[in-house]
């Protein structure tokens, strides 16, 4: 069985007026575990289509998505839900945190989706969090964190199911240089040591020193950037 | 329920201010059917608390005592009518007492007179002194609301207009008629009372308004058939009949039935909003795999949370309410209908939060990516 994440001839097509636009034409990748892929690209080239894509949000028109062995292009929508929960850690941009939940809440609500809390899962929460310089922030709710901080907060997020795949959007949008480095090589080395299969999606081309692999997406094509052309 | 309780514990005043709303709601409600239900009490209740189950009125009367003359020969007739277990006429007039014994109450005080043969099934239970006898036939029993007008056991009084005096034998207790205290008598001394004016029981012999019927499946289309002249009806029927209690009643069910529908729409269109305003979140959490389910029942649990403590805080408020009440004031609060109605505000609040719950099933998780391609 195949790990990671293998996307094989995934298309996406939308619909405009006469017009059958392409936003994925023809993409394929394959991220292995302990892997960290950016995808580069200026805006409205595809890269959200091919996140979402690749995070069980969107079916593809034709092609198929491959996670951790398992073909995900034609589930229903509840399993969708299930494999986006279970396989899937997404981290997206700072904004994007339940408001009303302190930052342990902000992981045991994802644990809570599936069923009940253990003391092993809070256990688990807590040293997640910890190790993401946190410890001290368990209590806190969004508004009390810095940008940073909510970032960290989102990469536990995404890492309390033990997902297979985590997918970033944008991780450094409100980031300042340093916040910027410091939340891009944890999640380098949280997907080097958990071996994860990661994509981030950036504009921010100072990034790229921390990815194994850049993919520079141009209407809808993927393409692989050769090492030692980044910039 | 964990994220429900949650954001009710972060956002107290949002949730307060929806609270105080439904609490306003639920309060009023409860007032108005208290009130309601005191009202059709003391139009009725010594109807309603009657062990009778059928009512015979003359043809034409619309189940109306005052509209009715029968003659009391009826009443050996209708005794032989099938699943007919027990008959007893009855007649009743308005009146006012003037108490003879107190110099400081020269008041007038409005009776129903309410005449029954003594000893039948129409003589209610005795709570001080004695019931009706069929040999002093002005010795009355009356309802214990006459004691705060200044009536005590074994006073006499005068009725307005007419030379007869009664003697108080015995009290009673919820027996109010056309919302005044009920004084029952014979139905011979009704009788004396009710046609004084010569001709006035337009030739009847032994006249009465009414023959109440006991037995569980007495046919009334039976009995109008046998009986020229006659109409039966239920007891509920009779009550509807009475001089103006269907207007009142309508009245006060009609304010029930609106103030119930705006609360509906009120209540739905709160949550409605509450949820629009988190579509963004929703979102979020559908990206990371809340399914429609998760979420829906958190909104429906929520809502459930906020209106039952809504309603016991106006069930509350309500009682607290009644306790300052002036005395002369119709409100009568049952168990039963305060559960009734707290139960019909809790669906309807439910019933509204589902109008939410579609909208979440509805939000595209792709939102919370920030921007859709």
């Amino acid at each position: 069985m195949t790990k990671g994440l293998q996307i094989t001839g995934a298309s996406k097509y939308y619909n405009e007026g006469m017009n059958r636009i392409p936003a994925l034409d023809n993409v394929s990748i394959n991220v292995q575990t302990g892997e960290f892929v950016a995808v580069v690209g200026p805006s409205g080239s595809g890269k959200s289509t091919f996140l979402s894509v690749a995070g069980a949000l969107l079916k593809a028109t034709e092609g198929e998505v491959i996670l951790n062995g398992q073909d995900i292009s034609k589930l229903s929508g509840n399993q969708l839900s299930d494999i986006r929960l279970r396989e899937i850690g997404f981290i997206m941009q700072a904004s994007n945190l339940v408001p009303y939940l302190n930052v342990l809440d902000q992981l045991l609500v994802v644990k809570r989706m599936s069923g009940k809390v253990t003391a092993a899962d809070k256990a688990f929460a807590v040293k997640l969090l910890e190790e993401l310089g946190l410890g001290a922030k368990l209590k806190s709710y969004p508004e009390e964190l810095s940008g940073g901080e909510k970032q960290r907060t989102a990469i536990a997020r995404a890492l309390i199911n033990d997902p297979h795949v985590i997918l970033a959007d944008e991780p450094t949008a409100s980031l300042d240089t340093k916040r910027a480095h410091e939340v891009v090589s944890l999640i380098a080395h949280e997907v080097r040591t958990r071996h994860k299969a990661a994509i981030m999606v950036t504009h921010d081309d100072r990034m790229l020193t921390y990815c194994d692999k850049v993919y520079r997406m141009e209407d809808g094509k993927l393409s692989l950037v050769p090492a030692g052309r980044l910039v | 329920m964990f994220l429900a309780w949650k954001e009710l514990k972060h956002n107290k005043t949002r949730f307060v201010m929806i609270a105080v709303i439904f609490v306003l709601i639920s309060w009023l409600v409860f007032v108005l059917s208290g009130l309601g239900n005191g009202l059709s009490t003391l139009a009725a209740s010594t109807f309603k608390t009657m062990k009778a189950d059928y009512v015979v009125f003359e043809q034409g009367s619309k189940a109306s005592m005052s509209k009715s003359l029968l003659s009391n020969e009826l009443t050996a007739k209708l005794t032989e009518m099938p699943n007919v277990s027990a008959v007893s006429p009855m007649g009743t007039i308005m009146a006012s007492a003037i108490n003879e014994n107190g110099a400081a109450n020269e008041d007038k005080v409005d009776i129903a007179i309410i005449g029954i043969d003594p000893g039948s099934f129409l003589e209610p239970s005795i709570i001080e002194g004695v019931g009706l006898t069929t040999e002093n036939m002005t010795k009355v029993i009356v309802n214990k609301t006459m004691k705060e007008k200044g009536f005590h056991l074994g006073d006499t009084f005068k009725l307005d207009g007419s030379t007869e005096s009664l003697t108080i034998a015995g009290f009673v207790q919820n027996q109010t008629y056309n919302h005044v205290s009920a004084v029952f008598i014979p139905i011979t001394e009704w009788r004396k009372l009710a046609f004084a004016a010569p001709g006035s029981d337009k030739g009847v012999t032994e006249p009465v308004n009414a023959i109440m019927l006991q037995g569980k499946d007495i046919d009334p289309k039976a009995i109008n058939e046998e009986l020229a002249g006659t109409e039966t009806v239920t007891r509920a029927a009779a009550v509807q009949g009475m001089p103006g209690y269907k207007e009142e009643n309508g009245t006060i069910m009609m304010m029930l039935a609106f103030l119930l529908t705006i609360s509906a729409f009120v209540l739905g269109v709160f949550f409605y909003v509450f949820t629009m305003q988190k579509t963004n979140q929703f979102g979020i959490m559908k990206a990371i795999g809340a399914k429609n389910g998760f979420l829906g029942k958190a909104v429906v649990s929520q809502v459930f949370v906020l209106s039952l403590s809504s309603i016991i805080v106006g069930i509350i408020l309500t009682y607290a309410t009644a306790a300052f009440m002036p005395k002369g004031m119709p409100f009568m609060l049952e168990t039963k209908l305060v559960l009734t109605y707290s139960i019909i505000l809790l669906v309807i609040s439910l019933l509204s939060s589902l109008v939410s719950v579609r909208t979440i099933s509805k939000i595209d998780p792709l939102q919370a990516l920030g921007r859709v391609e």
